[in-house]
């Protein structure tokens, strides 16, 4: 059967931390998916895993998941694996559509490589930039199309979350999650791609929790050939933000937007005002885990790889979230 | 709707933890006072000498002191407590800072440990020893209800104890029919309900039916709300599935739709659905508390 004419997929996830396990549980509820395999080097994992999934494989080694005719992977290790890992899973052929979770590397070199491979490869894939599947941020990019703000002419950004407000040492983990840039900035550095296109950076500041040289806290600026400037204000230390929230203030010449993961408030020049929260824009899904987005970025995906369409953002387009992350650290004199 | 004394009006705790689902700038803005133990413990109070009759809470640091406060003031025994259990938050934030999963597991297995109940203990041994997730469960909950009863003594009147709606997605994404059936056989063992909470009424009514699950043995918490926010895969779909439950206490969650909704269109809506046995309401404000749930039991009578 090729792939145009399949109907139904057969699925393997790689890293069964957070996102693996979340994955892993939406992949089980979609209709045209069959989840095969499960791969982790945890040997506790692993027990676990064998009574939780059902006549699911497990394994501790990515070529055990040879010879199961696999039609996608998910890659959910941390950060620092991921080149190897997909760079591997190309290599040898083992499936042509993979999806990455953020950011697609540790580095923009190592992204450009496996865009590359990705591209060789002929399948579908894509990188786990999950905002683009939120309600609030999609309305947002709807209205920037429609030019409701006329040319953009500024932004500021921000990403804030509290997983670090009470500790002072966090180095090990925040290498493993790519540090404050990798986590948080990366979904920023994304929507900001995807509003706005291509920027460069110009300024950037990092600080550390430690001295141990982890990224607790980003400040860098951008800008564009049009002339549009752009801020961003990036860290997991900010006390009061108890789940991490991102937003964006959009300055065009027609008025001002701002967008955040629970509404849309769009406020013109010439007086009118609207504000949409997720409530008005129909976030409901087909089966809920964790946040709406995640349902709907496997669902498109999953299609996506049925019908061998592109889909977005592949590594292409989130190799450029790498660029933009490898400028800052440069800037700020710290480069990985 | 269901004879009024089995309608179970209960303040619910998202206020205390900062949470709003409308908008977290919404719960920022709440300001520091909902902090306060004290100030907290007299809202749930003032709820309850205005028409509530329980009180629905995650199992954190916060709920088990507003808990203790009102055992202080002699008040824990006139109200039924229904307990969410894993406060998730707080197991997602430490597994963040301890590293992942792994990290997570050795933190709460030394708690368990610590705790000294030695029934948790036996039967989480047993669940080590072979990987068994029913037994572990079981220790868990154990565990929890020991915070529990450690903060509001003996004669507190613990109704049903719920799992968490991630802990119920998950189960139900992996067709785990005897991870639900482990949990609703073991808990009335101790006198208590066994209840789930979850944002996929529709597809765990369908399931529950499918494993032959008697609902007249459960509680079920899911939002209900005239704009079919959180209603997963759609209002019409969690209406369906509601009129089609019978017997079981269904309690209805986000009804004011996290403050997008007036409290009298928000009942209206509430009051016409079938089979439903109660209805969930956090309150910021002193006014709230009297207001709302004076309003909520005249409109439930």
């Amino acid at each position: 059967m090729s792939d145009s004419e399949k109907k139904s997929l057969k699925a393997a996830v790689v890293g069964l931390g957070k996102m693996g396990l979340l994955h892993a549980c939406i992949l089980n509820v979609l209709p045209n998916v069959k989840l095969v395999a499960l791969c982790d080097k945890g040997f506790m994992i692993r027990r676990i895993s064998e009574k939780l999934f059902r006549n699911v494989r497990i394994v501790n080694a990515l070529d055990d998941l040879d010879g199961l005719d696999l039609d996608l992977v998910y890659v959910t290790t941390p950060i620092p694996s991921h080149f190897s890992i997909v760079k591997a899973i190309y290599s040898e052929g083992l499936v042509p559509n993979v999806f990455v979770e953020k950011t697609l590397a540790h580095n923009y070199e190592g992204a450009k490589e496996l865009c590359m491979l990705a591209q060789e490869s002929g399948g579908v894939n894509m990188v786990g930039y999950m905002k683009r599947f939120s309600v609030t941020f999609r309305k947002a990019k709807n209205l920037l199309d429609k030019e409701a703000l006329g040319r953009v002419v500024s932004f500021s950004a921000y990403a804030y979350s509290s997983d670090f407000s009470e500790t002072k040492n966090n180095s090990k983990i925040s290498v493993s999650r790519g540090g404050v840039l990798g986590d948080l900035g990366s979904h920023l550095v994304d929507l900001a791609l995807w509003y706005f296109g291509d920027f460069r950076v110009k300024l950037a500041r990092l600080s550390s929790l430690d001295d141990m040289g982890s990224d607790d806290f980003a400040l860098f600026y951008v800008d564009a050939s049009d002339g549009m400037e752009g801020q961003f204000e990036v860290t997991w230390c900010k006390k009061g933000y108890r789940m991490p929230e991102f937003g964006l203030v959009v300055y065009g010449t027609k008025g001002t937007m701002k967008i955040n993961d629970d509404e849309v408030e769009l406020e013109l020049k010439d007086g009118k005002s609207v504000k949409w929260y997720r409530h008005d824009l129909d976030d409901n899904v087909g089966f809920l885990l964790g946040a709406p987005e995640f349902f709907r970025e496997d669902d498109y995906l999953v299609k996506s790889v049925l019908k061998s369409v592109d889909a977005k953002p592949n590594f292409l387009m989130a190799s450029r979230v790498d660029w933009v992350i490898e400028q800052v650290r440069n800037k700020a004199g710290k480069n990985a | 709707m269901p004879e009024k004394e089995s309608m179970a009006i209960l303040v619910g705790d998202n206020p205390f933890h900062g949470i709003s689902h409308l908008s977290q700038d919404r719960s920022r803005a709440r300001g520091s006072e909902i902090n306060n133990v004290d100030y907290a413990s007299h809202l749930v109070m003032t709820a309850m000498e205005n028409g509530a009759n329980g009180f629905m809470f995650s199992v954190s640091d916060t709920t088990l002191s507003i808990l203790k406060a009102i055992r202080r003031k002699s008040a824990i025994r006139d109200f039924g407590l229904y307990a969410i259990v894993p406060y998730a938050y707080e197991y997602v934030r430490l597994a963040t800072q301890l590293g992942g999963i792994s990290g997570l597991a050795k933190r709460v297995a030394k708690k368990v440990i610590t705790s000294f109940d030695v029934k948790a203990m036996a039967i989480g041994l047993k669940g080590i020893a072979w990987t068994d997730l029913a037994s572990l469960l079981k220790t868990y909950v154990l565990y929890e209800i020991s915070r529990i009863r450690s903060a509001t003594g003996k004669q507190a009147f613990l109704d049903s104890v719920l799992l968490h709606e991630i802990i119920t997605e998950m189960a139900l994404s992996l067709n785990l029919d005897w991870f639900f059936k482990s949990y609703i056989e073991f808990m009335p063992k101790l006198g208590i309900r066994p209840g789930f909470e979850t944002r996929n009424f529709a597809y765990l009514v369908e399931k529950f039916k499918e494993w032959n699950i008697d609902f007249s043995q459960i509680t079920i918490a899911s939002p209900f709300n005239k704009i079919g926010f959180q209603m997963n895969p759609s209002r019409i779909k969690c209406e369906e599935a509601l009129s089609g439950v019978t017997g079981s206490k269904v309690i209805a969650m986000s009804i004011l739709a996290a403050g997008y909704l007036r409290p009298y269109e928000a009942m209206d809506y509430v009051l016409a659905l079938p089979n439903l046995n109660g209805v969930v309401l956090g309150v910021s404000k002193e006014h709230h508390a009297r207001e709302t749930f004076k309003l909520l039991k005249s409109r439930f009578e």
